[in-house]
């Protein structure tokens, strides 16, 4: 064994070392970024800021909040990466690869760690005309809906199995509650069971609110759109 | 270089593990053989140091044996929800004994209730993770720490309490996690789950062991100048400022990615770092002792530890691979994944080499037989490890259990092993009895070795054949499921999912033979057992087996 000042010194070096590297220079890096202000020629005010900070108060704030709690980040990644990690973008899940600016609000960026569910890094993403599309999709399916709204999010989290068989994402039945069929079915209403329906709790409409929020498809300078984007 | 020798040796025990007759002839070893050779083995009984190391083993049994004892409690808990974890994966809808019996008991509605609620894969997964790490491999990575201190450094534990206060605020952090994680309390960050306030009370409890440690270390009589005092002091001191330092950084308003980069960073330390330091401690300190040799190469076990040390903090990025942090982070992580071949080979030609010509003691000695197998893992986790971070690799092992299978090599493999063995040395000298049951200690040896390895091959070979689905989007699914969302279904379907679902039958033998092992720590504690003397073996030296 080294002498004891050898050991703290040597032992006290690595740990700067591994600081400095790996936390200290990304911070140093990363710290001064901002959202993307994009300006047209002679406006008055931004035509583009990305992205946008959220306020506390809002609902898909909490529905991110519920979507940490059942841990949903351990199976489903919102990260997109470039072409030559994986087929990502081929697989529609994005138009381009995400990058640090991306997360900047965000108290804990939920980059996922496993696929065992698709990815969600763009999940509320709308084309030009405002609806939410399936991309890199058979355009035949009569099972999907024309667009994901939250109808069909409810539906996914009260069963899973319902659309997809081989499904293995957990039964959210918690977040929705039963309750008497007043003046008629709710369109809201994910099953009608004796007489009662499930009806979406507060945190399931927040849940869904933050799913449909998600959408880092807005081009960035350090991160293009690629020339084709692969949508129908 | 020869000191540390000598001294090893002079602190062999008096009552060795191994019952054989020591050779009269050394190992071929490059440090000054011949003065090793001319150096007694076998002391007389009941010498001054003997005496002498009885007095501090009695010193420090308190607080080793509650860590020990609190240690494979967890241990039962997270086998436990790692198996309804696994099940949950397997079958959403899958509850724990039978229905009837929810119905029968009146409360069926709420037991239900905080059945779904509580425990889906989400909320499971995390809680078994941290029962895993923080309470079974933790508490007991710090009993073996404690008393080998204690042994290498001659120094007896003079206020023991201080160190049980910290066992407990350790546990208690620790049950105050897993139970606010089960009621969703997560703050996102793999690996470090735990809500701050149980992280708070760990770091208490860890400042009054750690600081006690050290301040062990510093009043220490002797050192022995010994590749596990290196490990333990690295151990010991770089974990409170990993642990300490990602609780300050994760909880302070950081620009986005940096808490997960931050978060990466902290799994370097946590696993290469604390696990694996004080692992490699005991099995430095358990291998040479028990066949009663020195180690091969103190200069190949000095590199190892060096470049171990500075390496394990840098390798960890590879988990962001392709992510939205600057690249550079991960070019230097594969870097310093494929350097630390170098402390990795070192470790293992030195521990091979140690018991090449001994190995048939494993068939007798528990201590060996656990430790010298952990350690075999620890070359396949960190070799994993190096093979992982290779880019070509890493586009097929992205975001699949790959990791989780690199994770249980190092934590059931590798560290758990490496504490059975370690606990069963120290036991007995603790409680004045041997073990009970030979047969235990078999049982327990092949439900850990087989059901571990289970889980572990499942976790990898899953998640090698689900990133080779995941990667090719060629799959066309329509045939067979027409119009999927996001066409995943083929990676569910042909995703080795079928897999990875089964690693509940490798925690299904895993949690048996912990259950035993629990019951024979339960008798040792109660002072059932072999009269003291005589260590327990797996078989008679010169049997057949």
């Amino acid at each position: 064994m080294d002498k004891p000042s050898t050991l703290f010194t040597g032992i006290f070096g690595a740990f700067i070392v591994s600081t400095g590297a790996m936390v200290l220079l990304p911070h140093s890096q990363l710290s001064g970024l901002q959202s993307q202000v994009t300006w047209d020629e002679g406006a008055k005010s931004p035509s583009n800021v990305y992205p946008v900070k959220i306020e506390h108060s809002m609902g898909h704030r909490h529905g991110e909040r519920v979507y940490v709690e059942n841990g949903c980040f351990y199976c489903h990644t919102q990260q997109i990466r470039d072409p030559q990690f994986g087929p990502d973008i081929e697989r529609g899940w994005g138009a381009r690869r995400t990058v640090a600016r991306d997360y900047i609000y965000q108290d804990t960026p939920l980059l996922g760690f496993t696929r065992m569910g698709p990815d969600l890094a763009n999940y509320g993403w709308r084309d030009t005309d405002g609806k939410r599309y399936w991309r890199n999709e058979q355009a035949s399916d009569t099972a999907k809906p024309a667009v994901r709204d939250e109808l069909f999010i409810f539906k996914h989290l009260f069963n899973p199995r319902e659309r997809v068989n081989a499904s293995n994402c957990p039964s959210y039945t918690t977040l929705f509650e039963l309750r008497e069929i007043g003046a008629g079915v709710s369109p809201d209403a994910v099953k009608v069971e004796n007489g009662k329906q499930w009806l979406p709790t507060t945190s399931a409409r927040n849940l869904a609110a933050y799913l449909l929020s998600l959408d880092r498809s807005q081009e960035l300078k350090e991160a293009p759109l690629p020339k084709k984007e692969a949508k129908k | 270089m020869t000191d540390s020798q000598t001294i090893l040796l002079a602190t062999l025990p008096s009552a060795p593990q191994t019952p054989a007759p020591v050779k009269a002839v050394l190992p071929p070893s490059s440090i000054a053989p011949a003065k090793i050779a001319a150096k007694p083995v076998v002391e007389p009984k009941h010498s001054n140091e003997s005496i002498e190391r009885s007095l501090i083993d009695q010193s420090a049994r308190g607080p080793v044996l509650t860590f020990f004892s609190t240690a494979i409690f967890w241990l039962l808990v997270s086998t436990v929800l790692g198996y309804i974890a696994s099940k949950r994966l397997h079958e959403p809808e899958f509850i724990i004994g039978p229905e009837w019996l929810y119905k029968a008991v009146g409360i069926d509605g709420l037991l239900r209730s905080i059945w779904d609620n509580c425990f889906t894969y989400g909320r499971v997964w995390p809680a078994y993770n941290t029962a895993l790490i923080y309470g079974w491999c933790s508490l007991a990575g710090m009993g073996v720490a404690t008393w080998l201190i204690g042994r290498l450094c001659r120094v007896s534990i003079t206020s023991p309490a201080v160190l049980q206060l910290g066992a407990w605020f350790w546990n208690i952090g620790v049950a105050v996690g897993v139970i606010m994680l089960l009621g969703g309390n997560n703050t996102g960050l793999e690996y470090f789950e735990l809500h701050r306030g149980a992280r708070i009370l760990m770091f208490i409890g860890y400042l009054f062991i750690g600081v006690w440690g050290l301040i062990l270390f510093r009043y220490k009589r002797t050192v022995a100048p010994y590749i596990s005092v290196s490990y333990l002091v690295a151990g010991f001191f770089l974990f409170p400022w990993f642990f300490g330092a990602a609780d300050l950084l994760t909880s302070a308003a950081m620009p986005g990615v940096m808490k997960n980069i931050v978060n990466a960073w902290y799994q370097g330390g946590l696993f290469n770092l604390w696990f694996g330091c004080i692992g490699l401690a005991s099995a430095y300190y358990f291998i040479p002792k028990v066949i009663n040799q020195p180690i091969y190469s103190y200069n190949l076990a000095k590199i190892g530890f060096w470049g171990w040390v500075f390496l394990g903090g840098l390798t960890a990025m590879t988990k962001l691979n392709g992510g939205p942090v600057p690249a550079y982070l991960i070019t230097i992580s594969i870097a310093a994944s494929i350097l630390s071949i170098i402390p990795i080979a070192c470790l293992t030609v030195n521990i091979g080499r140690t018991m090449l010509g001994h190995t048939e003691k494993m068939a007798y000695s528990p201590t060996l037989r656990f430790t010298y197998v952990g350690t075999v893992f620890f070359a396949i986790a960190a070799g994993l490890g190096v093979l992982g971070a290779l880019r070509g690799v890493d586009s097929f092992t992205h975001f699949t259990t790959w990791d989780y299978g690199v994770k249980h090599t190092l934590l059931m493999g590798f560290f758990s092993m490496v504490m059975f063995g370690a606990i069963y040395y120290i036991t007995p000298r603790l409680v004045g009895c041997e073990w009970l049951s030979r047969t235990f200690i078999k049982l327990h040896f092949l439900g850990t070795a087989y059901g571990g390895a289970t889980i572990i091959a499942l976790f990898l070979f899953g998640g090698l054949s689900a990133g080779f689905a995941l990667h090719d989007s060629a799959v066309d699914p329509s045939a067979a499921n027409p119009g999927r969302e996001f066409i995943f279904t083929n990676v569910l379907q042909n995703g080795g999912w079928q897999h990875i679902v089964r690693t509940y039958i490798g925690y299904v033998f895993f949690g048996l033979a912990q259950i035993i092992f629990a019951i024979h720590f339960t008798f040792m504690r109660l002072r059932i057992g072999q009269p003291a003397g005589e260590p327990t073996l797996m078989a008679n030296p010169g049997e057949a087996h």
